[in-house]
């Protein structure tokens, strides 16, 4: 019982680290910008779509197939923001840029349906059938992929914002974005950035997240539901938040598929999330963002 | 950090042009005779099934402007309270044999109790904030209607759902969505021509401005939030005679941008554009059929162009061609 409890922790684990860097693009954009990309849910299903023709098409290998994905990911968020975003920028808008990139999510999907059909990819890896053991407990070396390239990514994501020129500035533009502007620094290029930083995460985690998810160009949507609960609970635009709140989230569905029911996860996770914001709405790390409450 | 503003803000319309449209005296008669006529033009059950849709839009775009577009609420939870009018109008009626009138008027309040309770719930919340925690609410009940097979027998769905007596015939369930929609459209503009629609705008321009005029920001949030979901169970309510069955995914999350969608692009805070928007939605979907595959990318395409250069939606742009004409004419 006990064994059976640290192993679903594990799976809850490696299931959270995906969840977190899919959350971090959504945190990032949302820390210098104020706004909400539902596109985003795309760049991961583009993104896994990606790792799928490298390694199958092109016979790529898996790893490599994982810096296109991000590559591409990259792109897509530049082009989002260099045709709806920054357009929008300061005019005093929240929704608009929210609907127009649910305009761009329905044509992004629709795109990938009419290429690729609605039948699910299998994609698996030579990854995925490797178990390595660690005494009674077992991971597949597709998770150990996950949890690795997943830490890296948040540790040097960690790093360029705290240690960089760059990532002070950005951090600067995501606290006031005109007063940065006074300081020299060019809000509009960080932003830029911060679609591109944030967006290569997320086609990262899609072509991760491939050979678990049921590949169908509608597969982003799933993901992404989970990533907004993420995003409020670790508290919006909260980096080290949407870190612990994505781990959190990834073993609360762990338990709940083992104690209860795998049809209950939403209903749990999003019971969690209302309650969060019924009783501490600044997220599980308090920030001094007040006025979103 | 700036700050974040309200939603009609952001169709960037000015003040004064945020009133609800009145259509004229002429205006209100032409659209009745058309609806009327309408039915009898499209005869095949393909075209009157797509009027029914567009009705029940029509009530569904209507009630999520007044939370949206009146009352500045970001809701993105229309399809749960769409659901919950559907299903508890329907399980009154399949389980505890309550008439269809009644079931009706219970699934409304139903969804308008719970549109209100959530409001008091997330009163503190705003912006993106209140829009994810009305998004889970939506994730919240449509997993409920999927889970909880021994009463909603989950994604089988409930079947042999019948119409109202006297109105099995589509053309008149068809009028009397249709009567409904107007209904509602009516008691919408009276509500808003009142001092209380004046009390909405408050609290939408700027809450702590209409908190320090005395006005009580956390029971008119759930007011709006209360009527605009019992308009929204309203049409859920009508929605299963036409349908015959009732499944969860009728009520998916992402339903609640459809209605978002018809709002946006028919003109935020006003009332004829959501009934235009309603209308142009459910139809472009059926006139690009023609063009296959590519339809819903083109769909999703003019979603982005028309937000990105028609700021004020299709009433807005319509408002500024009569306003350039008038000019025209004068000069």
């Amino acid at each position: 019982m006990f064994v059976l409890a640290v192993q679903q922790g594990l799976n809850g684990l490696v299931l959270g680290s995906l969840y977190v860097l899919v959350a971090l693009g959504l945190t990032l954009v949302y820390g210098v910008l104020v706004q909400i990309n539902f596109a985003h849910a795309d760049f991961v299903m583009i993104g896994a779509f990606s790792a799928y023709f490298v390694t199958h098409a092109l016979h790529g290998d898996y790893l490599l197939s994982l810096a296109a994905a991000g590559a591409v990911g990259a792109l897509l968020g530049y082009l989002v923001n260099a045709a709806i975003f920054a357009p929008l920028l300061g005019k005093g808008s929240e929704l608009r840029p929210l609907i127009a990139t649910i305009g761009v999510s329905v044509m992004l999907e629709n795109g990938a349906l009419a290429l690729l059909g609605p039948v699910p990819y299998a994609f698996a890896t030579r990854y995925s059938a490797e178990v390595i053991r660690f005494g009674p407990l077992y991971l597949t070396a597709q998770s150990v992929i996950i949890l690795a390239v997943a830490a890296t990514a948040i540790v040097l994501l960690h790093g360029f914002l705290r240690f960089t020129f760059l990532g002070k500035a950005l951090r600067a533009v995501a606290q006031d974005r005109e007063t940065a502007g006074l300081m020299g620094i060019a809000p509009d290029r960080l932003i830029m950035l911060t679609f591109i930083i944030g967006s290569a995460l997320a086609g990262l985690g899609g072509a991760l997240l491939a050979p678990v998810l049921v590949l169908t160009p509608f597969a982003g949507t799933s993901v992404i539901v989970k990533a907004f609960a993420i995003v409020i609970i670790g508290g919006f635009g909260n980096i080290e938040g949407t870190i612990l709140a994505g781990l959190l989230v990834g073993l609360i569905e762990a338990m709940t598929t083992q104690v209860l029911d795998p049809g209950l996860i939403d209903i749990v996770v999003f019971g969690l999330l209302l309650a969060m914001l019924v009783i501490r709405p600044t997220g599980l790390i308090a920030e001094r963002r007040e006025e979103n409450v | 950090m700036s700050d974040v503003p309200s939603p009609v803000a952001a169709a960037s319309l000015p003040a004064a042009e945020c009133r609800p449209g009145w259509p004229g005296r002429a205006g209100a008669a032409a659209t009745l005779g058309i609806v009327a006529i309408l039915p009898l033009v499209l005869r095949d059950s393909y075209g009157r099934g797509l009027l029914i849709a567009g009705a029940l839009n029509v009530i569904q775009a209507l009630g999520l402007d007044l939370i949206l577009g009146f009352a500045g609420q970001l809701d993105l939870g229309a399809a749960a309270f769409y659901g919950i009018g559907a299903y508890v109008s329907t399980l009154l009626v399949m389980l505890a044999g309550v008439g269809f009138w009644p079931a009706l008027a219970l699934g409304t309040l139903a969804a308008g109790v719970m549109g209100g309770v959530l409001a008091l719930l997330t009163v503190r919340l705003r912006g993106h904030y209140l829009a994810i925690a009305s998004l889970g609410f939506a994730v919240i009940t449509y997993q409920v209607l999927l889970n909880w097979i021994s009463l909603t027998q989950g994604p089988l769905g409930l079947y042999g759902i019948t119409p109202p007596a006297g109105f099995t015939d589509p053309v008149r369930l068809f009028y009397l969505i249709a009567a409904c929609a107007v209904l509602v459209f009516a008691a919408l503009r009276a509500l808003l021509a009142s001092p209380v629609g004046a009390t909405l705008a408050a609290l939408r321009e700027d809450e702590i401005s209409a908190a320090s005029l005395g006005i009580d920001c956390r029971r008119w949030k759930a007011f709006a939030f209360a009527v605009g979901s019992a308009v929204a169970g309203l049409a859920g309510g009508l929605y299963p005679g036409f349908a015959g069955t009732l499944v969860p995914d009728a009520f998916a999350p992402a339903d609640s941008f459809g209605v978002l969608a018809m709002v946006i692009v028919g003109g935020i805070g006003t009332l004829r554009g959501p009934v235009l928007g309603a209308v142009v939605l459910t139809l472009a979907p059926e006139l690009l059929r023609g063009i296959g595959d590519a339809r819903m990318i083109v769909y999703g395409l003019a979603l982005t162009l028309v937000v990105l250069f028609m700021p004020g939606g299709l009433d807005g742009a319509w408002r500024m061609a009569a306003a350039r004409l008038r000019r025209n004419q004068a000069g």
